[in-house]
């Protein structure tokens, strides 16, 4: 397989998106088919099930929140190449914003819900300003710090985060219009937030700012020395992230009615690596793969295991070990396999298409001069 | 005194990592438009004064003035706006990317640097003159390839087109034909005498051919110092530069 560009068609003049740099042969050839395809299953997901009642909040609802979270720490890590561990503590600042505003303060939720975001991304903006300066493992160092610094916070200030006992009831209400008591409601109200959310990551990927925070992620010097201020985007991209979390968290504090310090636990902060790591630290999407599966752990490992963490941390090195890439890696993985056997069975004819050497001095030249 | 007559005046800039000295008391004029090259055995020194001219560290004295204004403690992404655009001795690309991206951001530092939640796909502009960059180069064609598939020479050559992005007034090359074959090496020579006479050039260069054919003014370093400036006819004459060359080869050997 050569990527060789053919000699006919036009260079690129609008970017060439990663689906399009190797083209998998075995799996779905579009995204968005495939995107497609999955929310076609989550919206069908409620009528697929037996007992809607126990799969809509138990599998489907915690897919949602667990899963946008994750996604949030794969954007980070996917394109500014940023680990962070603070992703549940963003959410969970979220949803304690939630909860001070209304059970607290007693605001209408049409208030607390987008303070309560606001507030988690601002948390965001503060750490992205510490945190930022410093690169790979001690960004992770100290986003893991910060998390627990806020986790013992929240676990002793009893007047606003309420200590041990939380914040509660933080309840769904029906507005009228819609009933958001009902589980379906609130189930496509949080599936139609998290494809938005989805659809502006990916959106912002293939924006100049995405492009720049790639940039970053490769090579920050030569970022430096191209005129970007590097630190800026960074800090841009934590509090996105820490804004797309601060959604999850909504849909997290809504699901659970109340919000305590287990929110922002360390048990937390790993469930949603282990959701990211499984479904795949380079796939947005792939993340709500790894989440499904961790919901489906938690909730059924029990009834043949006593160990069930035991079970999730099997998986989870199973994964790493096979699928190095993650469940969403799984496609990619098969399609190189198979063509790998393909191209031993059948070598590739000697390719006609020779990088061809530098264009001859002066046609360079020349079009230099014409600028 | 800044001095708007010099595209960049570095004045006695001395660097010191740790216990190493690795440019002491360094001074350079460079006249707008001027091309400068630098020379020097491995250690010399060349690319820490790259680098404190792109400010990539803060140096440990002396001063550096950038078209006519003290640029010695502004960040390096300052400069570059400023009109300074570097490349790097061992090639810094965006691996994660196509050569065409590599360019397009590479444009969006300066030129196109506004409408950051533009799609990208609706910049046709910025685009286009991410081909022409491309094809200035010698890299026609190659806009889609991802860089890691690139060979080393086609690397080099993308180094360039992101540094020419800039549209720089100041253009700094590391070394820019290392690894080249000689027919890319040729390319490369003629493409930088055919640069624009306002551009102003400072290059380090091993390959003796492309730093005397290019430069009007040629600086020989040595150990941190800068020893010898004239014109390549006066290097080329010059003892001793033969016996600096002799000698770091020698103590490069041991
Ligand atoms: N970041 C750094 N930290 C410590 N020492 C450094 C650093 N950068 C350069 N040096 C040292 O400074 C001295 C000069 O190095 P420099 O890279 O500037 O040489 P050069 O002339 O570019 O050599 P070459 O031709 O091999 O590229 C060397 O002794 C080098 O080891
Ligand atoms: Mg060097």
């Amino acid at each position: 397989m050569s990527t060789l560009p053919n000699k006919g068609e036009p260079i690129t003049t609008t970017p060439s998106s990663p689906a399009s740099k190797r083209r998998p042969i075995l799996w779905v050839r579009n995204r968005w088919v495939l995107v497609g395809l999955v929310v076609a299953f989550a919206v069908l997901f409620p009528w697929l099930v037996d007992r809607p009642r126990f799969w809509i909040p138990n599998i489907g609802i915690r897919t949602l929140w667990l899963g946008t979270i994750a996604m949030s720490l794969v954007f980070l890590n996917k394109y500014v190449g940023l680990l962070s561990l603070a992703q549940v503590t963003f959410a969970g600042i979220a949803a304690y914003g939630v909860g001070y505003f209304s059970v607290t303060l007693g605001l209408p939720y049409l208030l607390s819900i987008p303070i309560g975001i606001l507030i988690g991304t601002l948390a965001g903006f503060l750490v992205a300003l510490i945190a930022v300066r410093t690169k790979a493992i001690y960004f992770l160092m100290i986003t893991l710090a910060i998390g627990q610094v806020f986790f013992s916070y929240a676990s002793q200030a009893i007047e606003v985060t309420g200590a041990r006992r939380g914040l509660s009831p933080i309840l769904r209400e029906d507005y009228g219009f819609v009933d958001f008591r009902t589980l379906e409601v609130f189930y496509y109200a949080a599936l139609l937030a998290v494809v938005l959310l989805y659809l502006l990551c990916h959106y912002l990927a293939n924006t100049s700012f995405g492009f720049a925070l790639q940039g970053i992620r490769d090579s920050p010097d030569r970022m430096a020395a191209l005129g970007y201020r590097v630190n800026r985007y960074r800090v841009a991209a934590v509090t996105f992230a820490a804004f797309v979390a601060s959604v999850g968290g909504m849909i997290l504090v809504f699901d659970r009615s109340q919000v305590d310090p287990d929110v922002v636990s360390l048990g937390s902060t790993l469930d949603v690596l282990i959701a990211a790591v499984v479904g795949g630290v380079g796939s947005l999407g792939g993340v709500f793969l790894g989440a499904v599966v961790l919901a489906l752990l938690d909730n059924f490992a029990q009834d043949f295991t006593e160990r069930y963490q035991t079970l999730t941390g099997v998986i989870f090195i199973v994964v790493l070990l096979f699928a190095p890439a993650g469940l969403a890696g799984v496609g990619g993985q098969v399609t190189r396999a198979i063509r790998k056997r393909r191209d031993r069975a059948a070598p590739p004819p000697p390719e006609h298409q020779e990088p061809q050497a530098p264009v001859p001095a002066e046609s360079a030249i020349q079009k230099g001069n014409q600028q | 005194m800044p001095d708007s007559t010099h595209a960049l005046r570095a004045l006695d800039v001395s660097k010191t990592f740790g216990g190493v000295r690795a440019i002491k008391g360094v001074s350079l004029d460079i006249a707008w438009g001027e091309r400068i090259s630098v020379i020097g055995t491995n250690g010399a020194g060349k690319s820490t004064l790259f680098n404190a001219i792109a400010g990539v560290f803060p140096v440990t004295s002396g001063t550096i003035e950038l078209f006519g204004e003290d640029a010695t403690r502004l960040p390096t992404a300052a400069r570059a706006k400023r009109g300074l655009a570097r490349t790097f001795q061992t090639s810094r690309l965006f691996e994660g990317l196509t050569s065409a991206e590599n360019v397009y951001v590479a444009l969006g530092g300066t030129e196109f640097s506004g409408h950051l939640l533009r799609s990208s796909r609706r910049t046709p502009e910025r685009w286009l003159r991410v081909e022409e960059l491309l094809d200035r180069v010698g890299l026609s064609g190659r806009g889609p390839m991802i860089v890691a598939d690139l060979s080393h020479g086609e690397q080099r050559q993308l180094e360039l087109a992101m540094a020419l992005a800039l549209q720089p007034k100041l253009l700094m090359l590391d070394e820019p034909a290392a690894g080249f074959s000689p027919a890319e090496r040729q390319h490369l020579s003629a493409l930088l005498r055919d640069l624009p006479r306002d551009i102003t050039l400072l290059l380090i260069e091993h390959d003796m051919d492309i730093a005397l054919a290019v430069a009007d003014r040629v600086v020989v370093m040595h150990d941190g110092e800068k020893i010898l400036e004239g014109s390549p006819a006066d290097i080329r004459a010059s003892e001793r530069v033969r016996e600096i060359y002799l000698g770091g080869s020698i103590d490069d050997a041991a």
